[in-house]
């Protein structure tokens, strides 16, 4: 029974992935993509991973997501302006099928084949005493990592008040940035 | 029972279809799209292969660190995009070409 | 958590402090000095905490080892830092930028890359990166005024998380394989091997993939140059010199721990990747015009050599690399804090022709520049030919015949770009007009850099000794 739940989950993710990589309107990107990260977040309820799951959809779905529709359609990026490259694209499929295929083969030879052991319940019970315990450093240190993306992103995203002339993006030189009058902001 | 070895080739099947992502599109909101499909695909072999070796809880709490360091990186990565598209008006890196060889 | 590991952490916990604190200066009030003196007094601190040698080394749980391995990385990371945080001062005081963000990320930079030095476990490994990343993101995209900033910004940011990405998936295939993701566990899983199971030689490949990015070794190179060109001058100078080094000393901790160098496999790759290193990355330089251009091709030429001596991975190994990496410091660090000196608050000095005539214009400043030039071709009596001359050694001691012609091959190839930009300095000057007033923190460091880089050449003995003692005791 958990067999075919775990195929059905995974074609649904995997045709997600897919759907990502071909359409061509970045908003159904981060809808596909957001089928496949609720997949996944199934496939951690079947890993009995409860807190794992509940995190994931929280995160992925409710902030990372959103964050990446907002700015999408901040930047009206919603029409298929993208032309896709055909020769990278063979160079693309040839090194990710090539990845693949090393991995699949490593996978085939290990072995045994295990069972995975449900015994282990990855409650936010049981991983909060992990996390308090040997984890507690690296627990203090993602306190860190939060405050630098926050400085990071506040910093950069906070607009720049400029007056500027019509953007030339190709072939930019320096002459033409000392041109520019800037409006300092502090 | 769910033998160990289809979570390989699942995390494996996603984290190619993330580097195609990465290699192909152009859009750079794209690839950080493809970026954190990478990341999830590693996630999922955490999680799975926690299982196998039981004793122990690392792998699940690797992973939730992995969730932290991809939002952490979103939101830069965002905050980045924004503010070059406010210069270039693109969000296609190849297009923005004010770093050459000389 | 006892009362013993707070004191081991004390350097980092001091950062942190440092961070902080930076953080409600700002709040409080944008004075560019005040923070700019909080930052050096952090950095200070940190170093005052340092643990004693005598009590190494010392396992903080599970997840972060202080040995003298990291202690003395640690000492150099900070001091590089202190560094930079001395040229950064006049660079950003004299463009009309904001001033306070800068100062936090650098401080939660250096914090990662500390973190990096001492981690014996993949969750650390990892988290160190990912702050050293995530606040670079932020310092190389700082400038407002300069579009190349935003393109060298988004170039980082795509390679960086792709990279991290690789990192990551290689971790957990080793993990799926082993159970294990603590450095001393795996070092017993792989001591049972003659020959990698494939699953696991495909998850140390990828982390080797994830590492070269950040070493910007060939064939993981190509955001360097763009990088270099588009960040600021002293982010510039902390990207070739704290963030390769720590990522270098993590990969000496764990393939000495995985005793890596057994595999044939494992051999070959990272000697393909050392001579790619060497080749490509002087034959670039050999073009450019650009001096930023030139010295991040020159410094994926030096790492190139470096893995002579991390292949080798003796003891006498880990000493070459460990020399190295202070010789390289106190080189590239003198290099970019010229770049710094002479940069313009519109652009920075990174065309050949902003060097012409130095030599006559400011003789100081150009002598500066030609010892730490002489110092990356490898010259006697400066650091760099002793750190090179280590090299060689521990590749001849390990019979890397190939690696160490090579070394010597590239070396003569390197010596024609940094002359060139020497003979550009003795050209006749020409008219320009006044330079930016000098700042006393700038040319304190700098020469400071120069007597460093000098005495180390010529009596590298005492610096050899300190190397010995702390990193020798395995």
């Amino acid at each position: 029974m958990t067999l075919y739940a775990f195929y059905f989950l995974s074609f649904l993710a995997v045709m997600g992935a897919l759907m990502v990589v071909f359409s061509r309107n970045p908003v159904t990107s981060v809808i596909f993509l957001v089928m496949t990260f609720f997949t996944i977040a199934c496939h951690y309820m079947l890993l009995n991973a409860q807190f794992l799951a509940a995190v994931h959809v929280i995160v992925y779905a409710g902030a990372i997501m959103v964050l990446f529709l907002y700015v999408i359609m901040l930047l009206n990026l919603n029409e298929a302006v993208e032309k896709q490259k055909t020769l990278l694209l063979k160079v693309a499929a040839i090194v990710t099928g090539g990845l693949f295929m090393i991995v699949l083969s490593a996978a085939l030879r290990t072995a045994e084949t295990s069972y995975i052991d449900t015994s282990v319940v990855g409650s936010a019970r049981n991983l909060g005493k992990v996390l308090l315990n040997e984890y507690l450093l690296p627990f203090e240190a993602v306190s860190l990592l939060l405050l630098a993306a926050m400085t990071g992103a506040i910093m950069l995203a906070r607009s720049r008040k400029r007056i500027k002339p019509a953007p030339n993006v190709v072939g930019m030189t320096h002459e033409r940035e000392q041109t520019k009058t800037v409006v300092h902001e502090q | 029972m769910i033998p160990i070895e289809n979570y390989l080739v699942l995390s494996a099947t996603l984290f190619s279809i993330g580097l195609m992502i990465v290699v192909i599109k152009r859009n750079a909101i794209a690839v950080l799209l493809g970026l954190e499909l990478m990341l999830n695909a590693a996630n999922i072999n955490l999680v799975a292969f926690n299982l196998a070796h039981p004793e122990r809880l690392d792998g699940q709490m690797f992973a939730v660190f992995v969730i932290i360091v991809a939002a952490c990186e979103a939101a830069v990565g965002l905050a980045i995009i924004l503010q070059a598209y406010r210069v270039f008006h693109t969000a296609v890196p190849d297009s923005i070409s004010t770093l050459k060889e000389s | 958590m006892s009362r013993a590991d707070i004191i081991f952490l004390l350097p980092h916990l001091m950062l942190t402090l440092g961070a902080v604190l930076v953080m409600m200066a700002i709040a409080v009030r944008r004075n560019h000095f005040a923070v700019y003196v909080l930052t050096c007094l952090t950095l200070i601190v940190a170093l005052y905490f340092l643990p004693k040698t005598a009590s190494l080394p010392h396992n903080v749980g599970v997840l972060f080892v202080v040995d003298g391995l990291g202690v003395f990385n640690t000492m150099i990371i900070m001091l590089a830092a202190l560094a930079v945080a001395l040229m950064s001062y006049a660079y950003f005081d004299t463009r009309e930028e904001r001033t306070g963000e800068y100062y936090m990320l650098f401080i939660l930079a250096t914090f990662g890359a500390c973190i990096m030095v001492i981690s014996g476990h993949f969750v650390s490994f990892f988290l160190g990166l990912e702050i050293l990343s995530v606040s670079l993101y932020g310092m190389i995209a700082y400038l407002r005024k300069r579009e190349r900033s935003d393109e060298a910004g988004i170039k980082y940011l795509i390679l960086a998380a792709f990279s991290s990405a690789f990192l990551l998936f290689g971790m957990a295939l080793i993990y799926a394989a082993t159970g294990d993701m603590t450095f001393e566990g795996l070092s017993g899983y792989f001591s049972a091997f003659d020959e990698l199971p494939i699953l696991v030689m495909t998850g140390v490949g990828l982390v080797v993939v994830g590492a070269g990015f950040k070493l910007s070794v060939v064939p993981f190179h190509m955001w360097t140059p763009d990088v270099y060109e588009g960040a600021p001058a002293p982010v510039a100078a902390f990207i070739s010199t704290i963030s390769k080094g720590a990522t270098m000393v993590l990969l000496v901790r764990f393939f000495l721990a995985i005793d890596g160098f057994r595999f044939p496999v494992v051999l070959t790759i990272f000697t393909v990747i050392s001579i790619a290193s060497m080749v490509v990355g002087n034959i670039l330089a050999l073009r450019q015009q650009n001096v930023k251009r030139i010295l991040a091709y020159s410094s994926i030429a030096h790492f190139g050599y470096l893995l002579v001596a991390f292949i080798a991975a003796d003891e006498l190994g880990v000493e070459a690399v460990n020399f190295y990496l202070v010789a390289y410091f106190a080189t590239m660090l003198g290099a970019f804090g010229v770049v710094t000196v002479l940069s313009h608050p519109e652009r920075d000095a990174e065309l050949l022709d902003d060097y012409r005539g130095l030599l006559w214009s400011r003789p100081a400043l150009a002598t500066v520049f030609v010892v730490t030039l002489l110092s990356l071709a490898g010259i006697p009596l400066t650091a760099g030919f002793v750190a090179k001359f280590y090299l060689l050694a521990s590749g001849i001691s390990t019979n890397q015949w190939l690696l160490v012609i090579l070394l010597v091959v590239n070396s003569i190839v390197g010596l024609f770009y940094y002359i060139r930009i020497v003979a550009v300095m003795f050209d006749s000057a020409e008219e320009r007009e006044a330079r930016p007033a000098g700042y006393v923190g700038n040319f304190a460091t700098l020469l400071i850099l120069v007597v460093l880089l000098v005495w180390f050449g010529v009596s590298p003995q005492g610096l050899i000794d300190v190397i010995r003692n702390l990193v020798g005791v395995g």
